[in-house]
């Protein structure tokens, strides 16, 4: 009876949006106690649709349901809703955090004014954007929500982009950073846009874009595979520019110009999260081929490893924590790599050895969907407790801070949960998923092909530097000596930013256990003869607790935690080891290129300055200068031989019979002439 | 009795235009209200005629010319191609008086001129008889003539003599065509007669040459003045020095009398013609979208930028003609009725910064939004619709029209010409973000003084909010412009393709 509902998840959201919108300034705190609201009645209604589809008769086949929008050609095009185990899960954590998010805004904004009005307009309108895209009936749809997500952050990220507190400078920044977020990922869309026409024409005589009827096994079959490859590999430009995986990594960092809460919604609820959901969701269709997946996995580990380095050195506290959700997006898209790789080597090879193979892969899936929601718990968590700080000590760079733990109790606890659960220390909500995408990661090496053991390395390289520069932030920010923006620190945040981070920490210590009590179950991927179903699989008792501590690797990866994390204090607390030792005090071409960020924003510059301005250059010179020029030479030589012409017209007779007498000695010598020629004299 | 509807059409804005030209000296402040008046009953008029559900009954037809050799009738006719275009002129015209109401300098003269605009662009999409087309098509030119030089720039003089020799050497040629077409008839049923029914069912008959060489005539007048590529430069020295309702009539609904005709004369006459260009066409709408869209970002003045991305978005226009196909020519012609809407959108915003802060040079501008938020948005709106945001008009009018263009690339087995698309896609969203990083956001501006400027009036509000209603509305319900596209498109595959 909820389920029925569905379309009211997004929907209320947009109300609220337009309501915020058209007379949100009149009312109490400009439009945010009504934009928790609808954020929280989403989550609700949200929680009641998935208890009913979960316990339903008809889990775990998907529930779908449309209306006809209106045609291209041929193609209808629906509006619908689609649930099945993924799009619970994604609904439950994105309606929630964001809950919690504009909860800890009241606190967060408080000072804004009257922009706060056109704040809480827009990140409902984001919510809209992400729950609409997670229960979208079909690729169009989808596409709709997407971009309109894209909108949403250019708006956010731009928010200070006039009257920064900070300055002009800073509102310089904010604009550019709005801009390179819109249009790096507008690559990405672009790419997926060509991808879903791929699609539409491969699946031109289904005459629809639903998921239902394109995952349909019988429907792959008729399609051409090369096309369809190439489609997925499109649609896959879209994952990368959304989810900010490299090459199209390096506007996510820059999107820190917005308020904290917005990097916070971008990162754990929204945004990022849809390219991984993406893929997800599209998993069927990226099944098919196996190279596919293995491009999938490796543009994701090695967004993994670079974003990790890049995090090492940076001095500013938000930063860090982008290059980690950076970091950790490419340990999700591995997974769904590598897992998907066995699928589709699985799915080949066909038997008893093809469907071990999808039986070991399709473990990957579950780990990067798991991983997503575990990432969202504490990347929340991570960036409001770095918000706090921020709002209380007034500058995001950490050489300013330290010492912060006995002003600010509680988020320096809460921030050091999330640290631990992100470094991956037993237990912890970030130890289970990261340690199932490892796992994923190695059997894909050992089953299938030497690159995803190359990945797994960086993969295990990358748990070890995250732990390093989570702790490095941590012990900086909140433990050793005071620096000069401690000294002016306000004290603890008010209770609106507090309570949400203490419920946050419970879920990002614990959420991992999720795994053990039905979520395993919520986000499998089952693939049988005739359909692929998410749902269902459930693994009993403490079979995860058994499959990682039965692991050696797994004993590695958490040695390489607490190494990592000791490093981290015998550097920043007891300062025993100076860093400046290995990167001879930031003279070393690797720190270089890692402040430079591997001079991935040069290299932006360069080509949208070489290829946009000065082709447009060109083009505008030839415009000018050769085409209108020819028009206005025309128009010259018109009006110019038309002068010339006139000189002619002297008004001497002596002129006008000498030029007949010209005329009538021409005239004879032709005739003449043509008497000549034609009587054959 | 009958009434003539259509007619009407034609009669209240010419009642309209004559009578506020009477509004003289201490009337003369009265003018925007008989315009707005005469206007705003056309438009009524034009959503009777749209929402009845039978555009046949409307025709009206009488003899004008008649004589043993020769027929010109003076006849009317309405259908799906062009009731769209027939209810976007009634639309902007009515919203371009309600925006200039604030017109100081000799309003009775800007509101006549905009009345008999209107005369003229209703008689081209009514217009069923070649000989009243081709009054019609001229009629327009004088209006917007006077526009500019009358109320233009500093280069008004220059702009205007342009606009009006360069469109009109253009259409002598249609004429020439059009002329073709007449003795065609009289060579196959004895009588000239210049009707569109005698001719656009004669003419598929014809001879293949006769088809190339007559098609490639009045296509040349029709690609001119949509603009396309290479014959478009008159567009931006016209918008530029034009003013603000000169614009918005000239790229919301003038240059749509190009793509209209080469859909009403071009292809419904000469499908072989059609046929054998396919290519021209093609490559006339790929090099004018990805040309205009770099010649966008090259641009200083905000207007002129707009102007550029006109002769990009009719690219596509030409694009999806060029497939042949039915969902080519359904979303060309949803996109010129998308881009009329938000191109209205767009000149009004960049008219405005020229008269609020008093200049449209983009280096000059900056940090508008903290001081003007109302006209910020209406910008970013505009913008984004018009990069072809979803949910926004714009995307209707782009992403099927492109996959049109996908599924005739790959029956032809040339993918790769789809990356022209794309690229322009991208290039579209750079320049009017850049735009909009330069003129809206950061730190506010010092080069010009800021500090009596104003936010957007109450007139001008009301236009741009109702177009902006629009936008959204065509952008979540396409259907609304496309009920009436469907059915003719499928009469024009069906009975020539």
């Amino acid at each position: 009876m909820f389920i029925e509902y569905t379309w009211l998840v997004p929907l209320i959201p947009m109300l609220c949006f337009l309501i915020i919108g058209l007379v949100g300034r009149k009312t109490p705190e400009k439009g945010g106690y009504i934009a928790i609201a609808g954020a929280l009645l989403s989550f609700i209604i949200a929680a009641l649709i998935a208890y009913e589809y979960l316990t339903g008769d008809a889990y775990p086949n998907p529930v779908t349901e449309q209306i006809a929008w209106f045609q291209i050609g041929d193609i209808t095009l629906n509006l619908g809703y689609y649930v099945d185990g993924l799009t619970c899960m994604m609904m439950l954590f994105s309606s929630f955090i964001s809950t919690l998010i504009f909860v800890y805004s009241i606190g967060y904004m408080g000072d804004q004014g009257p922009r706060k009005t056109r704040y809480y307009a827009e990140v409902s309108l984001f919510l809209t954007g992400m729950l609409g895209l997670i229960v979208s009936s079909n690729f169009l749809e989808m596409f709709i929500f997407w971009e309109v997500m894209g909108l949403c952050s250019y708006l956010l990220i731009g928010f200070w982009s006039f009257r920064h507190p900070e300055g002009d400078a800073a509102s310089a920044n904010a604009a550019s950073a709005a801009k390179k977020a819109f249009l790096v990922t507008r690559l990405g869309d672009v790419c997926l846009m060509a991808g879903l026409f791929v699609l539409l024409g491969e699946f031109h005589s289904l005459h629809s874009l639903d998921y239902v009827t394109l995952f349909d096994p019988s429907s792959i079959a008729a399609a051409d595979p090369e096309m369809l490859s190439l489609g997925m590999l499109l649609v896959f430009g879209g994952v990368i520019g959304k989810s900010a995986q490299f090459p199209l990594h390096d506007w996510l960092p820059d999107a820190m110009a917005g308020p904290t809460t917005v990097s916070s919604l971008i990162h754990a609820a929204t945004m990022v999260k849809a390219g991984v959901y993406l893929t997800a969701r599209a998993y069927p269709l990226f099944i098919q081929n196996a190279d596919v997946m293995l491009f999938v996995g490796i543009i994701g580990g090695v967004t993994a490893f670079i974003a990790a380095t890049m995090a090492l050195n940076n001095m500013n506290i938000k930063k860090v924590l982008a290059y980690s959700t950076i970091s950790q997006l490419g340990y999700m898209i591995l997974a769904l790599g590598a897992g998907g790789y066995l699928v589709a080597l699985g799915m080949d090879m066909g038997g008893a050895e093809g469907s071990a193979l999808v039986a070991a892969g399709v473990a990957g899936y579950t780990a990067g969907c798991f991983h997503m929601m575990n990432h969202a718990f504490f990347k929340a968590l991570l960036f409001m407790c770095s918000g706090s700080v921020i709002h209380a000590v007034g500058t995001e760079d950490m050489r300013e801070m330290g010492g912060l733990h006995k002003h600010m109790k509680i988020t320096s606890i809460t921030m050091l949960l999330g640290s631990l659960s992100i470094a991956g220390f037993p237990l912890f909500s970030g130890f289970w998923s990261k340690d199932l995408v490892l796992e994923i990661a190695m059997e894909a090496g050992s089953d299938g092909t030497v690159w995803f053991t190359v990945l797994w390395i960086l993969a295990v390289i990358t748990a070890f530097m995250t732990a390093f520069y989570m702790f490095r932030m941590w012990f900086m920010t909140f433990m050793g000596e005071e620096g000069h923006a401690s000294q002016h620190c306000h004290g603890e945040s008010p209770k609106t930013m507090t309570v949400p981070l203490m419920i946050l920490s419970v879920f990002a210590v614990l959420s991992g256990f999720f795994i053990m009590f039905g979520l395993d179950a919520m986000v499998s991927f089952n693939v049988t003869d005739t359909a692929f179903i998410v749902g269902g699989g459930h693994s009993e008792g403490f079979y995860y607790f058994e499959e990682l501590f039965t692991n050696p690797y797994t004993y590695l990866t958490i040695v390489l935690a607490l190494l990592g994390i000791g490093i981290a204090y015998l550097m920043y607390v007891k300062k025993t080891v100076d860093p400046g030792r290995f990167n001879r005090n930031g003279e070393s071409w690797l720190y270089k290129a890692l402040s430079k960020r591997w001079w991935f924003p040069d290299m932006y510059n360069q080509i949208s300055w070489k290829f946009g301005y000065g082709i447009a250059k060109g083009v505008n010179y030839v415009d000018r200068q050769v085409i209108d020029g020819t028009v206005n030479g025309l128009s010259g030589a018109v009006v110019g031989g038309g002068d010339a012409v006139s000189k002619m017209q002297t008004g001497h007779v002596q002129d006008y019979s000498s030029v007949i007498l010209l005329g009538v000695a021409i005239l004879s010598v032709a005739m003449v002439a043509i008497a000549m020629f034609f009587g054959g004299m | 009795m009958e009434m003539p509807i259509l007619s009407l059409l034609l009669l209240l804005p010419l009642i309209g235009a004559v009578l506020t030209l009477l509004m003289g000296g201490e009337r003369q402040k009265y003018a925007k209200i008989v315009a707005g008046v005469f206007s705003a009953i056309t438009l009524v008029v034009a959503l009777f005629v749209m929402f009845s559900n039978d555009f046949g009954s409307f025709d009206e037809s009488c003899a004008w010319i008649e004589t043993s050799f020769i027929t010109i009738n003076y006849s009317l006719h309405v259908d799906g191609l062009s009731i769209l275009m027939v209810f976007l002129t009634a639309l902007l015209t009515l919203l371009v008086v309600v925006f200039s109401s604030e017109e100081k300098d000799r309003p009775k003269y800007f509101h006549a001129l905009v009345m008999a605009m209107e005369v003229g662009l209703m008689g081209v999409y009514l217009a069923a008889d070649y000989f009243l087309f081709y009054v019609m098509w001229e009629i327009t030119l004088i209006p917007m003539y006077f526009m500019i030089s009358w109320y233009g720039g500093p280069r008004r003089h220059y702009a205007a003599i342009k606009f009006l020799i360069y469109t009109h050497v253009a259409s002598l040629v249609m004429l020439i065509g059009i002329f073709a077409m007449g003795f065609m008839t009289m060579e196959m049923t004895g009588v000239m007669d210049f009707s569109f029914a005698a001719i656009n069912t004669l003419m598929p008959q014809t001879s293949e040459m006769f088809q190339i060489a007559v098609f490639a005539l009045l296509f040349f007048g029709f690609m001119v003045k949509m603009p396309s590529f290479p014959f478009h430069t008159w567009l931006p020295d016209a918008h530029t020095e034009a003013p603000t309702g000169g614009s918005v009539l000239l790229a919301g609904v003038m240059l749509k009398m190009g793509s209209y005709g080469i859909i009403r004369v071009c292809l419904e006459c000469f499908p072989e013609g059609a046929e054998y260009w396919q290519w021209v066409i093609i490559a006339i709408g790929l090099i004018s979208i990805v040309y205009g869209a770099y010649a966008c970002i090259a641009q200083t003045d905000l207007k002129k930028m707009v102007a550029f991305s006109s002769i990009s978005h009719m690219g596509m226009v030409m694009l999806g003609i060029g497939c042949l196909s039915d969902i080519g020519i359904t979303f060309a012609i949803f996109q010129m009725f998308a881009h009329g809407l938000i191109t209205a959108v767009l000149f009004m915003v960049c008219g405005m910064t020229g008269h609020i802060v008093g200049t449209r040079e983009i280096p000059l501008l900056g940090g508008l939004a903290g001081k003007l938020p109302i006209y910020a948005t209406f910008m970013m709106i505009g913008f984004m619709a018009s990069l072809g945001l979803p949910g926004l008009v714009g995307f209707w009018g782009e992403f099927p029209l492109v996959y049109g263009f996908y599924e005739f690339a790959v029956s032809n087995d040339m993918l790769w010409l789809i990356l022209f698309c794309l690229l322009s896609l991208m290039l579209t969203a750079g320049y009017y973000l850049w735009a909009m990083q330069r003129t809206l956001f950061g730190p506010e501006t010092t080069k010009i003084d800021l500090s009596h400027v104003h936010d957007v009036s109450k007139p001008e509000f009301v236009a741009l909010a109702v177009l902006v209603v629009l936008i959204a509305l065509f952008g979540v319900w396409p259907d609304a412009a496309l009920q009436f596209i469907d059915p003719y498109v499928d009469g024009l595959i069906l009975g020539v393709f």
